[in-house]
């Protein structure tokens, strides 16, 4: 074996990341490592890569223990991480970036230039990527950035590459070349670990699979043993669908129609309403338009075509304040930037959207906020302290919470939930359905967005589905995930054609 | 003053228990330092406790002091008016004009308060609607303003102003320099705005993270607008108060006050990310500058010493309260 990890553990403060990682890589082996949002996928990877320590457990690198502390300790004997997030220097060239910390040695720190550039020009015309060795990496796209992490970890000719989701940001012939280097590292003996949550890709790329659910490894296998419903079950469990039912009512009236929403180059020709009382669920890949239509709606970004209407009236929504006043309410999928104001108390945060209903001619009444906090905190069920802790101190699921509170306050009618349980636990999450389902019997209309397709099927009533900024299909509830791959996947998906 | 304590502690988490004590005690450290710096400067000199003393101390550091109020709004909004210093002199120049052209002296502060607003409303709104950072903006407008000023005055002093004016700045009232009775006012109005209006709560929440604020329907930038506009309003009346102090209406008045009114807030627990602040906490750093820079005359430091001395002071506040901070974080 190339690598071996058994039993590994690691704690973040109180937060265990992992319990009991177990992992073997072999030398030519693709290996698929799978698991929801916060399994321990990447705590995993990054021990693996020197970027965090193992708190306990043992990692074997062709035989021998070792104990990595710094990424350069891990490049040196020969393993490279391609990241999800782009760790490259935006100001300097592609060239300049992938030989960053790996330049030429030469008296008083001078750079050959032009050696460096001919070298990098050479190895993305080898693989064909739409990349030139000069261009900033700033004016490129994700997935352009992409494309050049991808190549810095095969330029240093590692003896394992892990791949940390590559394609959630390319195209599908971007994927389809991805996919080829990923076949022609296997050829040459390298060994790869790649991450992904596209259930669709997994048949191109992998040998083996591992599960990971809740910091433990729950299955081992080659992946010919499996099946999409096994590798859901290992991946999700029973837990959710045991403390989560959604019992939907008839839906009312119609809460929000958008007829022939157009943002360009984003969105086209979007109709769709939804009802008081209804869950509609918003499937796709990433990159379908689902967040862009989120904005456009929330009025984050400027529409060019199209009609929004708001509990039967027309509405022109310019900004997210005539959004809000319109009743509107987007509780965004990164919350830490767009949701919440971490370094304020909760009390603050619920009553943000507002503090009129807090407030007499300019002046707030701190019992009125108080009292009102107090109460969406049991409500909710908020696990803190007090109304007067920090918002930043909660977890995620209790953040997500109080990012509810703050629309629920606001006594919003239409919901906007982009990804509601990125980053929360299994029993958070039931927690905000059961939040969901309460809204909606209570005659809110929801829109959720959600890359977890088990989750859609779960929650929500009817399911639309995106693709390159349309509405390609309408399915009920009730349907498989297979069924919603049909319309989500690409039309001519490289990814089938290839399949060696 | 208890007050204003009473608010700070509210919005702090609750700590773990064995850790309260110390973080009150680190909560009260900027307090408890003017304190000691106060009685050991009435110890070691015979000079610091006399009537004469301690009125001009407070003379000295109202201008900074109400200039650092506003800008104090500014730092929790999680901007930076680095204008202030050449907003002073705007105001005191046009307000002394306005009253050598004959204008009434309350008419003339009046007009020299709403210069300041003007230069204020100014930046707030190349600010929001040129959205530049507000470092870049004002560092443009202290060079604009201040040649305006000078322009204007074409470089030279107003000298003809009614003799009463002196009052604003030298005057007592009820045995108390009428600059402190100035002082409490705004310091009221401005702690109230900040912790019990919606412009105040606004005004924490898009410091403490715009975007947010932005998403959850908040004005942003009609709020920040009227924050440096605020701001520049109290400037022009520090401004006023400086103009009567030294009787003349000067163009080149208040250079580099822009640093010691930041540095008041910094001392104080401001945090130049946005979304910290309070006005008890500027006050204690303005006049802990104050009793430094007063204290060291009184010993006979070199001013070139107080200089660094001062210095030093606002790193070392700056890293207790970080160190308080992580402490805090970690508990």
């Amino acid at each position: 074996m190339l690598l071996e990890l058994h039993h590994i553990e690691k704690r973040y403060g109180g937060v265990a990341a992992l319990t009991d990682g177990n992992l073997a890589v072999a030398p030519g082996e693709v290996h698929l490592l799978l698991g929801e949002n916060g399994a321990g996928k990447s705590t995993l990877m990054k021990i693996i890569a020197g970027i965090v320590e193992r708190d306990a457990g043992q990692m074997m690198w062709q035989g021998r223990e070792v104990h990595l502390k710094t990424p350069s300790e891990a490049a040196a004997i020969g393993i490279s991480m391609v990241h999800q997030e782009s760790l490259l220097a935006p100001h300097l060239t592609v060239a300049e970036n992938l030989y960053l910390g790996r330049e030429e040695r030469l008296p008083f720190g001078w750079v050959r230039r032009s050696r460096m550039m001919e070298a990098a020009s050479r190895l993305i015309a080898e693989h064909g990527f739409p990349l030139r060795a000069e261009w900033r990496v700033e004016k490129l796209t994700p997935a352009g950035k992409q494309l050049v992490e991808i190549c810095r970890a095969i330029l240093h000719g590692s003896s394992l590459v892990i791949f940390d989701e590559p394609t959630s940001s390319l195209s599908g012939s971007e994927a389809a070349e991805v996919f080829r280097i990923v076949r022609t590292l296997r050829e040459r003996k390298v060994g790869v670990i790649y991450i992904t949550h596209r259930l669709d890709e997994l048949g191109s790329v992998g040998d083996r699979v591992t599960i990971l659910r809740d910091g433990r490894t729950m299955h081992t296998g080659p992946l010919v043993e499996l099946t999409t419903g096994s590798i859901i079950r290992h991946m999700v469990g029973r837990e959710v669908s045991a403390l989560y039912q959604r019992n939907p009512l008839p839906p009312g009236e119609e809460r929000l129609r958008v007829e022939h929403l157009t943002r360009r180059g984003e969105l086209s020709d979007i109709c769709f309403s939804l009802r008081a009382g209804e869950i509609v669920g918003m499937a796709g890949l990433i990159g379908a338009g689902r967040t862009e239509l989120c904005r456009a709606l929330f009025g984050v970004d400027p529409i060019d075509a199209g009609r929004i209407s708001v509990g039967g009236r027309p509405v022109s929504i310019g900004s997210p304040k005539e959004a809000v006043k319109a009743g509107l309410a987007l509780v965004t999928e990164d919350r830490q930037v767009t949701g919440l104001a971490l370094r304020l108390p909760i009390a603050h945060n619920i009553t943000l959207a507002n503090v009129t209903a807090i407030s007499r001619f300019g002046f707030l009444n701190g019992n009125a906020q108080n009292t009102a906090a107090a109460d969406f905190i049991g409500r909710l069920r908020i696990r803190a302290g007090s109304p007067h802790q920090l918002a930043g101190r909660l977890s995620g699921g209790n953040q997500q919470k109080v990012v509810i509170a703050k629309w629920l306050f606001r006594q919003a009618q239409v919901f906007l939930f982009d990804e509601p349980t990125r980053g929360i636990d299994v029993g958070a999450k039931a927690e905000v359905f059961n939040l969901m389902d309460e809204l909606a019997r209570e005659g809110a209309a929801i829109l959720m967005v959600s890359s977890e397709m088990p989750e859609l099927l779960q929650v929500a009533d009817r399911i639309l589905v995106m693709r390159e900024g349309r509405i390609t299909g309408e399915l009920p509830g009730r349907t498989t995930q297979e069924e919603i791959m049909r319309y989500a996947a690409l039309e001519t998906q490289p990814v089938s054609e290839e399949r060696p | 003053m208890s007050q204003p304590a009473v608010e700070r502690t509210e919005a702090t988490p609750v700590p773990a228990k064995r850790g309260r004590e110390r973080i009150v005690l680190q909560r009260l450290l900027p307090f408890l330092s003017l304190i000691i710096l106060f009685v050991a400067l009435a110890i070691s000199s015979k000079h610091f406790l006399t009537n004469t003393n301690l009125s001009s101390v407070v003379r000295q550091t109202a201008v900074i002091n109400i200039m650092a109020l506003g800008m104090t709004m500014i730092i929790i909004n999680g901007g930076i008016d680095l204008s202030v210093g050449s907003i002073l002199a705007m105001g005191g120049l046009l307000g002394t004009m306005a009253m050598e052209m004959g204008l009434s002296i309350p008419a003339g502060i009046l007009a020299g308060i709403a210069t300041g607003l003007l230069c204020g409303l100014a930046n707030g709104l190349m600010i929001t609607q040129l959205r530049i950072a507000p470092f870049i903006v004002t560092l443009g407008t202290l060079g604009i303003f201040r040649g305006t000023a000078l322009i204007i005055s074409n470089g030279l002093p107003v000298h003809r102003i009614p003799q009463r004016f002196s009052f604003l700045g030298e005057g007592n009232v009820l045995g108390v320099p009428f600059v402190l009775w100035i002082l409490v006012a705004c310091g009221l109005a401005t702690h109230v705005v900040l912790e019990h209006t919606r412009l105040g709560r606004y005004t924490f929440a898009i410091g403490s993270n715009r975007e947010a604020a932005v998403y959850a329907g908040i004005p942003v930038k009609f709020h920040t607008t009227a924050v440096y506009a605020i701001g520049g309003m109290l400037t022009g009346l520090a401004g006023m108060i400086e103009a009567s102090r030294l009787m003349t209406g000067q163009p080149t008045a208040g250079q580099g006050y822009e640093l010691q009114a930041i540095a008041a807030v910094v001392i104080g627990g401001g945090s130049l990310q946005g979304g910290e602040g309070s006005v008890v906490g500027t006050l204690i750093g303005a006049f802990i500058m104050g009793l430094l820079s007063n204290g060291s005359d009184l010993l006979g430091v070199s001013p070139y010493l107080q200089q660094a001395i001062i210095g030093a002071v606002i790193i070392l506040a700056v890293t207790l309260d970080e160190l308080r901070k992580r402490g805090t974080a970690s508990a």
